[in-house]
């Protein structure tokens, strides 16, 4: 609207009106067709040479230029008082725009002009002095244009006209002339001595007096009032036309400068100007002089009258029309310079000598107004300090030009000259990228005029007087301002100037919408679709005043004045724009992919530094958000709260985060009420901080086992032993099984999340909608509505289940907050190699940290990271694919339930070696059948068994007691049988057996089941897997130790059965003893408990009878068992096997450094005692009860003479005596194993020779007889020859024997084998040689 | 309009990104010697809305209305303060301008507005220190400019001390009150 260009004092200021019904486009159109004339040639103006009208006409010939400027506003009323002081800035003419139509007749568009003019000028001025209407005619065959011919005030423009500017050209300079007419009328008027006091009257005076003016009212009876008749001007133009609009129209007169003549002729006398007022100075006369020739292009003319004034103006003290008159002339010399340099290539200056004239012209205006006392009415201090702004800008500008210009030079002067409705840009400076410093900073160096210059000339402008300013007046000068700061580049400045330009129009809004009858508060909502709209945004309607104009549903001023707003937080280092408003997504349910920010970001926003300067950060912010509410733009207020809540969280104090928070809340409520589509996109930063899988419970945890695993495989090593623990060091496979993690979860069970938020605000930050984002298989959840309390962390669990199979991905979280949109924020997982590129980064922007490169408006935080050229930052682009966490959703699980068990308690209380039963009930709760049921046990026996084992310190011995223990003797077993499908609802019984085992504690029962031989459902090759679960029932147990075993010993059986023994000798083996390969096992028992027990030994060995012994053990005592076993011998093969282990373990170095023949005794004793074990069964029972158990042997050790007792003899020898009766040899009568042999007769040791061994052998035997000399024999008692022997062949030797004496004789054998002086087998038989009877 | 109120300055010390590590306001002994341009005398009591309190805060109005109105030499509540960290905010414009051309540390009288004077002192770190006063007094403001330099630089030998952190040291406080006492 009002611009202050340098040389505005020069221009013949032309109103564009829009008539009629024009659109505003095609307003704008014709008016930038017009504007392109912005000089006409003096030579083209037609002179009017009639008397007084001549003096401002051209000289014929002249060279001169008239400049114009069309402005679409006229000035305000306000600025009446200046209608002589500052005649340019008044509109010196009119031009009515009006559009033809079909419609529209001639006469009511000029009735419309007419009554339009009304409307705009101000009864008392007396501008303007010309006007006409422009019809462009529309489209074709216009009815109407025949009509136009006869209205002279009105010009009709064809369409189809040719040349139409030149037509224009010709209509305006005609216009300028009837302008520059008037000019000479005016100062005629003047120049009586009547119109010099009046001129010389007050400090700012009007024309027409009343005085003057009042015979110009004759006709006038609209205007009753005191105010001064409508303008002349009027009339002056509007030659003898009053067909309609005769209200306004005074006269019929042709010829309107004739009457204005003799009006200005009514005072008494009409002097020559040398005669003129004694009274008073010509200096104001002068000085309009000027100021008319100034504006009708004749700068020569112009001069000299300024000059003559300033000499006049010396003596006196007419400070405000001395400082106007400096201006003036500060005008001409620049109009002189553009005149010029008119299409000449002048050189650019950048030298001061040129310029420096002018600027001192204006340093001196701008003094005088300042200093200018105050001796009129009040109203003359907004006048006042509107010229002294203008004047300042007069100068500013000036600067400005020549500094854009690159110097004084014809661009300079064209940009001073410049009279365009919107603020000139120069075109140094038009251009986007060249308003870097550096180009600048060249402009000031071309020119010579630094910036610094101008802001200090500009910055005089800013001053309290500034308020007296009225609203108008106030915004122009200020935004002016402003624009210059910000082509100077200091756009701090700028948004100081800017928040005051603000300041006026909220100011303007709010009053005016009081004045409307919409006075509110600034937190109540004002009733829907009202816009206010400034005054200065406005096109086309002008509603005058300084009320706000409202338009309902007009938001087009909102957008302009926080567009403003946001600029002027971006100064100060707020984004504004921080939390985006985006198109309300709530109708379409997928919500909008955000793209993920990286966590580099992350981590630079953790190091963000300060930046700007707190306090007015806040101040601004606040005021952002005042000013948006008064508008009011609610999504923008909550825009501005939320953004500056998330950018200055640091800075701001509690009391206004609440504020912020609870006004953004406020207004998106409101915005949603209004139906507003968009809404904000989440701001808070990231809420989310970790999100977990909390763990299913152990009997819902499905583990993936091979399918393979069901085939049974003999082969193996029972797992108990190795206690699972991985024989390799390294097994990838299962390293492949940790790092994946990915945690198995069932299709259609419930899982929950536990999901961890932030809130770092100081109030309670409420998320409306919460849910996880995942991808994969299909997952229903609901959304939760959380409120997160102040500055804390808070942990909430989101549940939801997956639909289907396959893998889930959990990528984060999306988080609505009320009224915004969602917004996804995911966790992924980082790799080693993230990990160390974060920390990397973390630490180049730590080092960083604090340093700062750019300074001030260079370092805004949004910017830095593109300016960041650190080498070490930038390097690693490198994108991998982000990593969430993953989990695997398995098909549908039965599940099993223990209904009862038959344990009380949960203990099991046994003596050791007791076997019991417990009962398992099991409920399948499912409906899924189970088709698949395993028992795995578990007792803390096992553990330290295992850890022995794992250990390698045991003996091979030890190691194999072990290995038996665990093997053989497990605390809980079960019959596999047993299992059988459970289907859906049924139960099942399981029996466990329970064996008492000293050192158990505890143990536990694990059931694993499944559902396997699901149905198929579809083609697909069932999956090589399966899913199992797992239910245990944890068991007390206590196991009493009560019986002791100690001191086992292997004894040989008497040789010599006792008498007692005859009887129940049926069996002749029994009596045989030693010699029939018995031996007496014993062992003690000893009670340690506190009950009896009764204890027996059972001997089960093959091919023998069975035979117990049994005796009761009373609590404190200790019992040996004694029980014969046959003796038996293990073949040679059988020993020769090493002590095997159970566990098949591979890589056991022996440890023992054995020789051959000791490695070979351990080996024996080992099969040996293991043989003894077999045929061995111990057995207790409970005196007077019914329980009963095994009694173990285990721990009892073997020595080597046990062995040899227990290990039958190679070769057994039976030796007999036989008598020759006649031819046959009859046996010595033998009582009680003993043979009586006659004495001094010859009887025949018949040795019999028995291989019992496994191998064939060549034997000889070695006889001994003790009482050799009593004894006549035959043969050799030496290495009797037996020869070779299969296995249980036997031989017979007869040696011929004769006793000598009577007396008891003890013949013994010895069986060797050929080569070893070893005893293979001993004999022994005992004669008794006595006299007969 | 010679104003009876006493002179006051009012110091900032800026970082680089224009943080105020530490300001103070002092007042001076010596009376003020301005004299208001007949212009800003007479001024509308205007109250219309909050806008426009902002904007004769702005203006420049407020403060000298606040200041013949109580007599004394406090300046004010929040929005003046307010207005004054403004001022100081925009004269960076003119001080980052100077400070790339000349090489002085010194700028002496580097802005102009309403009332103010701005004088600033740029160390070789950029940290700027800007000083509102509204009297001439080159070699008093340069002489004390040196001092809180030199209070500065011992400040920042501190090594858990930035370029960023606010200055809360009371010693440098005291210190710089007594040499604005001495100085200005």
């Amino acid at each position: 609207m009002d611009t202050h260009a340098f040389a505005s004092l020069a221009q013949v200021r032309i109103l564009l009106v829009p008539v009629g019904t024009i659109s505003e486009s095609t307003f704008n159109k014709y008016a930038t067709e017009l504007r392109t004339f912005d000089a006409i040639r003096l030579g083209d103006i037609p002179a009017d040479n009639k008397d007084e009208r001549a003096r401002f006409m051209p000289n014929p010939l002249s060279t001169g230029y008239l400049h114009l400027s069309f402005p679409t506003h006229p000035p305000p009323f306000s600025h009446l008082p200046l209608s002589l002081l500052r005649p340019s800035n008044f509109p010196l003419a009119v031009i009515g725009l009006a559009a033809c139509s079909k419609t529209d007749t001639l006469p009511t568009i000029l009735a419309e002009f007419n009554s339009a003019l009304l409307d705009i000028f101000p009864a008392g001025g007396m501008y303007p002095l010309a006007k006409n209407c422009f019809v462009f005619e529309e489209g074709e065959g216009n009815t109407n244009v025949n009509l136009g011919d006869n209205l002279p005030s009105l010009v009709v423009i064809p369409s189809m006209m040719g040349n139409k500017k030149l037509y224009i050209g010709t209509l305006l300079a005609d216009l300028c002339s009837h302008v520059l007419g008037e000019f000479g009328t005016l100062v005629q008027g003047l120049e009586s001595p009547a119109g010099n006091e009046h001129l010389n009257s007050a400090l700012m005076p009007m024309l027409p007096p009343p005085d003057l003016a009042q015979p110009l009212d004759n006709g006038n009876g609209r205007k009753r009032d005191s105010l001064p008749p409508i303008p002349n001007g009027h009339s002056d133009i509007k030659t003898g036309f009053n067909l309609s609009s005769a209200s306004n129209l005074k006269r019929n007169s042709s010829s309107g400068s004739a009457f204005r003549h003799s009006t200005l002729n009514v005072p008494p006398a009409k002097k020559r100007l040398s005669s003129i007022g004694v009274a008073s100075s010509h200096g104001r006369l002068f000085k309009v002089l000027g100021d008319f020739y100034l504006l009708a292009g004749r700068t020569e003319d112009a001069a000299v009258w300024y000059n003559e004034a300033l000499l006049l103006f010396k003596s006196s003290s007419d400070a405000i029309w001395q400082a106007a008159t400096l201006e003036g002339m500060a005008t001409v010399s620049i109009i002189d310079a553009w005149s010029a340099g008119q299409g000449l290539n002048t050189s650019v200056s950048s030298s001061k000598d040129q310029w420096i004239d002018v600027f001192d012209k204006l340093s001196q205006a701008i003094t005088l107004y300042h200093r200018s006392p105050s001796v009129d009415g009040e109203h003359n201090y907004s006048l006042l300090a509107y010229l002294y702004s203008c004047s300042v800008l007069r100068q500013a500008s000036l600067l400005f030009s020549i500094w854009s210009a690159k110097g004084w030079g014809p661009l300079a002067f064209s940009t001073m000259l410049q009279p365009g409705p919107t603020p000139y840009l120069p075109p140094t400076l038009s251009h986007e990228g060249l308003t870097s410093w550096a180009h600048l900073e060249r402009l000031s160096t071309l020119s010579g005029i630094s910036r610094s210059n101008i802001s200090t000339v500009l910055s005089q402008v800013h001053g309290p007087w500034l308020l007296h300013l009225g609203p108008r007046e106030r915004i122009s000068i200020l935004e002016n301002t402003a624009s210059l700061y910000a082509c100077l580049g200091y756009r701090r400045k700028e948004a100081y100037i800017l928040r005051e330009v603000l300041g006026c129009i909220l100011d303007l809004i709010v009053c005016g919408r009081e004045e409307d009858g919409f006075s509110r508060l600034s937190s109540v909502p004002l009733p829907a679709g009202l816009g206010i709209q400034g005054p200065n945004s406005s096109g086309s309607s002008q509603r005058g005043g300084n009320v706000g104009v409202r338009f309902s549903e007009n938001m087009d001023g909102n957008e302009s004045v926080l567009k403003l707003l946001k600029y002027v937080c971006k100064v100060l280092g707020i984004n504004l724009d921080a939390v985006r408003l985006l198109e309300n997504s709530e109708a379409n349910s997928a919500p909008v992919e955000t793209s993920t920010t990286s966590i580099e970001d992350e981590i630079a926003t953790e190091f963000s530094e300060p930046y700007g300067w707190p306090e007015l950060q806040v101040g601004v912010v606040r005021e952002a958000v005042a000013v948006a509410e008064a508008l009011p733009d609610y999504l923008a207020v909550a825009q501005f709260a939320l953004s500056s809540l998330k950018t200055l969280q640091s800075v701001l104090a509690s009391g206004d985060q609440y504020h912020l928070y609870a006004t953004a809340n406020r207004a998106l409520l409101t915005a949603h009420r209004r139906g507003d589509s968009k809404s904000v996109e989440y701001w808070s930063g990231k809420p989310l901080v970790r999100i977990s899988l909390s763990p299913l419970p152990l009997v819902r945890l499905p583990i993936e086992k091979p399918l393979s695993a069901l085939q049974a495989r003999a082969s193996d090593i029972a797992p108990i032993l190795t206690g699972a623990t991985d024989p390799f060091l390294y097994n990838p496979r299962r390293a492949l099984g940790q790092m994946q993690g990915k945690t198995l979860v069932v299709q259609n069970e419930l899982l929950e999340f536990v999901v961890a938020l932030q809130n770092p605000y100081v109030f309670d930050l409420e998320i409306q909608a919460l849910t996880l984002s995942t991808s994969g298989v299909p997952f229903e959840s609901k959304p939760i509505r959380v409120v997160l309390p102040s500055t804390s962390f808070h942990v909430v669990t989101l549940t939801g289940k997956a639909t289907e199979t396959g893998p889930l991905v959990i990528r984060g979280c999306f988080v609505q907050a009320p009224g915004g949109t969602k917004r996804e924020f995911t966790l992924p997982i980082s790799t080693p190699e993230d990990e160390e590129r974060i920390s990397r980064r973390r630490a180049a922007l730590e080092c960083e940290v604090g340093r700062s490169k750019y300074a001030g408006l260079d370092c805004f935080p949004w910017e830095k990271a593109g300016k960041r050229s650190s080498a070490q930052l930038s390097a690693s682009t490198t994108k991998t694919p982000l990593r969430f966490s993953e989990f695997t959703v398995v098909p549908e699980q039965p599940l099993l339930r223990i209904r009862r068990t038959s344990v009380t308690h949960g203990a099991v209380m046994m003596y050791n070696g007791e076997m019991s039963t417990i009962r398992v009930t099991l409920e399948n709760v499912s409906p899924l059948p189970i088709d698949f049921l395993r028992l795995v046990f578990d007792d803390s026996t096992i553990g330290p068994a295992q850890q022995a084992l794992a250990n390698g310190d045991l003996s091979v011995f030890d190691t194999y007691e072990t290995e038996y223990d665990l093997l053989h003797r497990p605390v809980f077993s079960w019959n596999k049988e047993e299992t059988k499908d459970i289907p859906p609802g049924h139960k099942l019984t399981v029996n466990i057996n329970c064996y008492g085992k000293v050192g158990c504690t505890t143990g536990t029962v694990h059931v694993s089941y499944s559902y396997v031989h699901r149905p198929a459902a579809n083609l697909d090759p069932s999956p090589p897997v399966f899913h199992t679960r797992q239910l245990s029932y944890p068991v007390m147990v206590t196991v009493y130790h009560m019986l002791e075993c100690q001191g086992m010993d292997i004894l040989p059986f008497p040789s010599v059965p006792s008498d007692l023994n005859d009887e129940q000798a049926d069996d002749d083996d029994q009596c045989r003893g030693n010699e029939a390969g018995w031996c007496l096992f014993s062992v003690e028992v000893r009670n340690t408990y506190g009950l009896p027990f009764e204890v027996s030994f059972e001997r089960i060995q093959q091919g023998r009878p069975r035979g117990t012994t049994s005796t009761t053990v009373s609590p404190g005592s200790t019992s040996r068992m004694v029980i014969p076993i046959k003796r038996f011998i293990l073949s040679e093969a059988h020993i020769s096997q090493p002590i095997p282990t159970l566990s098949d373990r591979q890589f056991i170095v022996t440890k023992s450094k054995l020789s051959k023949p000791q490695e070979r005794a351990q080996r024996e004793l080992f099969w040996y005692r293991e043989e003894l074990f077999k045929n061995l069964r111990g057995r207790w029972r409970e005196a007077g009860g019914s329980r009963s158990g095994d009694l173990s042997l285990r721990q009892q050790r073997m020595s080597l003479p046990m062995l040899e007792t227990l290990r039958t003899e190679t070769a057994s020898i039976q030796m007999t005596l036989h008598r020759q009766e006649g031819d046959d040899k009859v046996p010595c009568t033998v009582t009680g194993g003993k043979f009586y042999p006659q004495s001094s007769e010859f009887v025949y040791l018949r040795t019999k020779v028995t291989n019992l061994s496994l191998t064939s052998q060549v034997f000889t035997v070695d006889f001994d007889l003790q009482s050799s000399q009593h004894i006549i024999f035959e043969g050799l008692l030496r290495d009797v020859p037996i020869g070779r022997l299969e296995s249980g062949e036997s031989c017979e030797v007869e040696t011929g024997l004769c006793f000598l004496a009577y007396g008891r004789f003890e013949i013994s054998a010895e069986a060797k084998v050929v080569g070893s002086s070893e005893s293979k087998g001993t004999g022994r038989l005992t004669a008794m040689v006595r006299a007969e009877g | 309009m010679p104003s009876f109120a006493l002179m006051s300055h009012h110091l900032f010390l800026l970082s680089p990104s224009d943080t105020p590590l530490y300001s103070l306001t002092h007042y001076s002994t010596k009376p003020t010697s301005t004299v208001a341009s007949p212009l800003s005398s007479n001024l509308p009591n205007w109250s219309t809305s909050a806008f426009a309190g902002t904007l004769t805060a702005l203006s420049g109005a407020g403060s000298s209305a606040h200041q013949t109105a109580s007599g004394t030499v406090r300046m004010g509540g929040g929005q003046d303060r307010h207005v004054i960290q403004m001022i100081a905010n925009a004269s960076l414009d003119a001080i980052e301008d100077i400070m790339k051309t000349q090489n002085a540390m010194f700028l002496k009288s580097v802005d102009k507005f309403n009332e103010w004077t701005i004088s600033a002192f740029i160390t070789p770190g950029n940290m700027k220190f800007v000083l509102l006063h509204e009297g001439k007094n080159d070699d008093g403001i340069k002489s004390f400019f040196t001092d809180v330099w030199e209070l500065y630089v011992k400040t920042m030998l501190n090594p858990f001390h930035t370029a960023h952190t606010p200055i809360k040291s009371l010693v440098f406080d005291a210190r710089v009150r007594a040499s604005a006492k001495k100085n200005l």
